[in-house]
């Protein structure tokens, strides 16, 4: 009888622990004391702030709104309803004070988050006692208040009118493993409208991403209007409507910025480029060539004439405009997936490569690392730190700067190569992190055609990738996160939400809360995340019946 | 020089003058490169000699008028119709499509003809279009033929800066079904459903002439079906008070759907698939959240109605009954898949009463189907089952059962020579959930049982007739896609479903055999015609090869 009772208390440890945290802090404590919102609830800043920048009081209000909005039931049978006899008699909160601690500089979350990567300060503690009195994020800089109050807005659901919590006091020491925490959007293989890129910012924040690495052009189209080459846009894009301004840019990097997100925009060069020729056919070597796959990965062919010194400074004029355009200390100049065989049926880039006198591989390569050093060097001049895809540093010999960032994307196996060579690293590898795998392929006259990347990757699977997997430990620093990928071949706005939400918080946890995490204990905290988007108007889908995410464990395999 | 000329020119014209836009394809299609254009005053003329034509053709009408006028597609070549302008700037204006049913031919509401059984549901039609502005024509024997010629007529048309034209007249189409059920299947019990988007998909189901909607309403995780005189059902076993289809609900889906030309199959699954009966019978369900639940069910709660219970039997043949009377369908599926012997043999009641009266637990499955198997019978209804209930026991069903092969399209043949009737739902073919992860938790390495990911290229390769002999043909009444909801809400119902239940769509009205790289630029025409419509279909392509005609992005070319 009283192992029974023991066992019975076992079984209430799981009910009162709380699934609600995403990515789950560094550090926390809780209790199993209700909390009540006070109707007079609000977020004070401390003289500590000074004049507390517009962006943290812009986010300081969207926080008290969705206390007052997520109207989230708690993921229990009843929704709720069993808590009432626990939040009934308790406490209410009537005040969160926001401090920053002696000597920290204001800056806005915007500056702070457009910091480079190594500099940025997303540490915070939170405190929330069950008394009533006040609670506390206490940070060094605004983007950690800001990370400190994205978890404060976790703690709560709503029952018939009441905002509570059942888990305090709270207490919350909370640093990213990774400073380093991505999402990638492919906006070329079709168009996304601003508000969808507006909202994946918005769930983006919620789960504590703070890179946006916007994959804008590509050969199937040229969005974004870059002054001074506006008719890349003009003729490359697919349609005015489907433009980039430098307006919108403008809009979204500052949206992003609030939200503590930097925006990391990518031009990849020289392959992927056939709609530049839309508006320069000159400067593309192999453009529209067939068959296709002979000449690029998919279709339509198309390649910079790298070699061609005019197109060579054209590019790295063009990142120079860019650069100004994004305040990131990041700028990707891409490099994936150039096809040799494009250029070697060139005949304007063989004359220039034939005269060097050298043999075609050296020629080849000499050209390249001409023009990859001249981007670079225009990024360098505008104080921007390169990225580059994994072939830049794994296919040529090319003299890039030691600061370069990799991402690796065709296999995490090829992470070691990387930091054998010396290169920090950001993780996006197909294996563990495209979201556009396993949905067949997209290519046409093409019965049995699944998708190149095959099986599609679950949120599970993500989950278990090991940063760190076959790296010596001095080569530990060079690892400086990852992302999900979303290319988008077959998605637009019809899909954007569900495809990548709520799987891309698999990577957001990881590297965050560093890897190692349990995948079942995961599980109910994700089902929180998921819901409480969707009451913020994103369409995250369920992983389970609703059933299941009621009855924490319960759909478990060995239950 | 010159022969490359030519073959660029005829080539290319060749190409540009082909219309991508009819799905399903029509039987027979004849077409021209004739522009013509939709008169501002364009209308549609109901049968003249019909003294008062029923309500649901009026509404179609209205709606296809409307369709026209709102659909605003730019057609998918580069410049979205831009290099329409000097085609159709001189065409002709057509005023007026006129509809008229053959002499002789019963007048009844496209309602009442799409919920006639099988066999009987007529939906052939004949349409033209003269290239010279006289009137076109919409032709049939029933008013479920001429909406489905009206839908036809509505994917023809495209908008290029004010003016709705269409460029292949004059058209000539003659049209009917391959085969007589091309259904739907949604699970609204794993997760449930607002009836708004169970409307919307059923908008682009008739988009696709998409004849039956599958509704497996309930299951062991909920139990969303409010049944006059069952309500207790609902009110204990739905997720929640709003998670209810209530009775006005099923009036309201059941009449959308069939002015439609759509038929609501229901599907109360029996004897498996009840954990939800035992929130408010706790007495009728054996093994019910017995643990663990893999050894009692396929998916967890487990939980399966006391079938050889005598007053569990009654009890469910008088819910048939009750359920028989919301949906006017001659058809209600018992379900019937997945049944856990394990589950019965645990149960000490079930052995008791197996015991006591000496019969086995096969007999009382065949008793407990015959019950609820008559009830249906009784109110006119035309069983179906899932392929267990034929091939995994020996029961005495009656020869019209309809039998859906869900496990394998191996199991086709099995059942064929068993004489039944087969609606293809295979898995290997027609589920659109696979492919997608495992939802099981504490799974890392989990995927889908049932992977990989249904392409719309792979379902469009089925061949209904595979492994059979001529004299099973006829067995053959059609097939369907299904969406089973693990791991669908609101939020992905659209993109998961749309367009790839559209290749089912056309494999079942064309008939099989359709060329996959000839399909593609018509499904993304229907495609993006659903996304003008409000319907969240995703993209096949990136809308690069759309405009530049899918052909030129062919893995050879």
């Amino acid at each position: 009888m009283f192992r029974k009772a023991v066992l019975v208390a076992g079984f209430l440890a799981v009910v009162s622990r709380v699934d609600a945290l995403w990515p789950l802090p560094t550090t926390l404590s809780e209790g199993t004391s209700a909390l009540r919102l006070s109707y007079g609830f609000h977020i004070a800043v401390s003289p500590s702030v000074g004049f507390p920048p517009l962006d943290l009081t812009e986010a300081i209000v969207q926080t008290q709104t969705y206390l007052l909005t997520d109207d989230l039931g708690r993921l229990v049978v009843g929704r709720g309803a069993s808590d009432v006899s626990a939040f009934e008699t308790a406490a209410y909160l009537s005040e969160l004070t926001l401090t920053l601690k002696p000597g920290s500089e204001v800056n806005s979350i915007t500056t702070e988050a457009q910091k480079p990567i190594e500099e940025r300060d997303e540490a915070y503690t939170l405190s929330v006692p069950a008394n009533g009195s006040a609670a506390v994020i206490e940070a060094t800089s605004t983007l950690g208040l800001f990370r400190g109050l994205t978890t404060f807005s976790q703690l709560w659901y709503t029952y018939e009118g009441t905002i509570y919590a059942v888990n305090t006091p709270v207490e919350i020491d909370d640093t990213p493993a990774y400073p380093y925490r991505g999402l990638l959007l492919d906006t070329a293989r079709n168009y996304f409208p601003v508000a969808d890129i507006l909202r994946t910012l918005d769930a983006m924040s919620w789960v504590k991403i703070n890179e946006f690495h916007w994959h804008v052009v590509d050969s199937q189209s040229f969005p974004l209007e870059i002054p001074g080459y506006e008719e890349l846009a003009t003729y490359g894009a697919y349609g005015p409507g489907m433009v980039y301004t430098a307006a919108d840019v403008e809009n979204i990097v500052s949206y992003a910025g609030a939200r503590g997100i930097d925006v990391l925009v990518e031009i990849d060069t020289p392959g992927h480029t056939a709609a530049i020729a839309d508006a320069h056919p000159d400067y593309v070597a192999c453009n529209d060539a067939r068959p296709w796959a002979d000449f690029a990965n998919e279709p339509p062919a198309g390649q910079i004439r790298f070699a061609t010194p005019d197109v060579a400074s054209w590019t790295a004029g063009l990142f120079t405009a860019v650069s100004k355009m994004f305040p990131s200390s990041i700028v990707s100049t891409g490099g994936d997936e150039i096809n040799q065989n494009c250029y070697e049926k060139d005949e304007p880039t063989m004359t220039i490569l034939n005269a060097t006198g050298e043999p075609f591989a050296e020629a080849f390569q000499n050209a390249l690392n001409d023009f990859v050093g001249g981007t670079h060097s225009a990024l360098k001049s505008a104080g921007k730190t390169p990225a580059v895809w994994e072939e830049m540093v794994l296919d040529f010999n090319l003299t890039l700067a030691d600061d370069t960032l990799v991402l690796v994307w065709i296999s995490s196996d090829d992470v070691k190569a990387v930091a054998d060579k010396g290169f920090r690293i950001i993780h996006a590898a197909s294996n563990y992190f495209y979201l556009d795998c396993g949905g067949g392929g997209w290519v046409g006259d093409y019965p049995a055609g699944d998708s190149w990347c095959d099986p599609f990757k679950t949120w599970q699977y993500s989950y278990t990738f090991d940063p760190l997997a076959n790296l010596t430990s001095d080569q530990y620093h060079l690892i400086m996160g990852g992302q999900h990928n979303l290319w988008t071949e077959q998605s637009s706005a019809s899909n954007l939400d569900p495809i990548v939400w709520p799987r891309a918080a698999a990577s957001a946890e990881l590297f965050w809360s560093g890897a190692g995490g349990n995948v079942t204990a995961a599980l109910p905290r994700l089902h929180d995340a998921s819901f409480r988007m969707q009451q913020r108007g994103v369409n995250s889908i369920p992983l389970q019946p609703l059933w299941c995410a009621l009855r924490p464990f319960e759909c478990d395999l060995t239950w | 020089m010159f022969l490359n000329a030519v073959f660029a020119a005829a080539s290319l014209l060749a190409a540009v003058c082909h219309v991508d836009a009819l799905w399903p394809l029509p039987r027979s299609l004849s077409e021209g490169t004739s522009a013509l254009r939709l008169s501002y005053g364009f209308h549609i003329t109901l049968p003249p000699d019909i003294a008062s034509p029923p309500l649901d053709l009026i509404e179609a009408v209205a709606r296809t008028q409307a369709y026209l006028f709102t659909d605003n597609l730019g057609r998918l070549v580069v410049g979205r119709g831009a290099s329409d302008v000097s085609a159709f700037e001189t065409a002709p204006y057509l005023p007026e499509l006129t509809l008229s049913l053959a002499p002789g031919s019963t007048v009844l509401s496209i309602t009442a003809e799409a919920q006639k059984p099988l066999g009987e549901r007529d939906e052939a039609y004949t349409l033209t279009v003269p290239s010279n502005g006289s009137a076109a024509s919409i032709t049939a024997t029933s008013t479920l033929g001429l909406f489905r010629g009206l839908t036809t007529f509505g994917q023809l048309w495209y908008e290029y800066d004010g003016t709705i034209y269409a460029i292949n007249t004059p058209l000539e189409v003659e049209d009917s079904p391959a085969y007589p059920y091309r259904g739907l299947l949604l699970d609204t019990a794993r997760n449930y459903f607002p009836v708004s988007d169970l409307l919307r998909q059923l908008d682009a189901m008739s988009m696709v002439k998409i004849n039956q909607f599958h509704w497996h309403v309930v299951d062991s995780q909920s139990f969303a079906l409010q049944i006059p005189g069952y309500e207790e059902l609902a009110e204990y076993g739905a997720y929640s008070p709003q998670m209810i289809y209530s009775a006005s609900d099923v009036v309201e889906i059941v009449s959308y759907a069939g002015a439609r030309g759509i038929d609501v199959l229901v599907e109360i699954d029996t004897p498996g698939h009840t954990a939800a009966i035992g929130d408010a019978h706790p007495d009728f369900v054996a093994c019910n959240l017995a643990r663990p639940w893999a050894d009692y069910a396929a998916e967890p709660p487990a939980g399966q109605l006391r079938m050889a219970n005598k007053t569990v039997a009654e009890w469910t043949a008088g819910l048939f009954s009750a359920v028989a009377e919301m949906f006017p369908s001659t058809i209600v599926s018992t379900g019937g898949d997945e049944v856990n012997t394990y589950c019965y043999q645990e149960d000490p009641e079930t052995q008791a009463i197996l015991k006591a009266s000496d019969s086995t637990l096969e007999e009382a499955l065949n008793t407990f189907v015959m019950g609820t198997h008559g009830a249906l019978l009784k109110a006119g209804k035309t069983p179906a089952v899932w392929e267990e209930m034929v091939l995994d026991y020996n029961l005495t069903l009656s020869n019209e059962t309809l039998v859906l092969v869900w496990i394998s399209s191996e199991d086709v043949q099995a059942v064929a020579e068993k004489g039944f009737r087969v609606i293809h739902a295979a898995s290997n073919y027609f589920y659109l959930d696979c492919g997608a992860g495992e939802w099981i938790g504490d799974d890392p390495s989990g995927n889908s049982w049932c992977d990989p990911f249904k392409t719309w290229q792979y379902t469009y390769t089925f061949d209904p007739l595979a492994n059979l002999t001529t004299e099973q043909y006829p067995l053959i009444m059609g097939g369907q896609q299904n969406l089973w909801t693990e791991q669908s809400s609101p939020s992905n119902l659209d993109p998961i479903v749309w367009p790839r239940a559209a290749s089912s769509a056309e494999v079942f009205w064309s008939g099989a055999g359709g060329n996959l790289t000839a399909a593609l630029p018509r499904l993304h025409d229907v495609s993006f015609r659903m996304q003008q419509r409000g319907i969240n279909s995703i993209p096949l392509q990136p809308l690069w090869a759309v405009q530049d005609f899918a052909v030129v992005l062919d893995a050879h070319v």
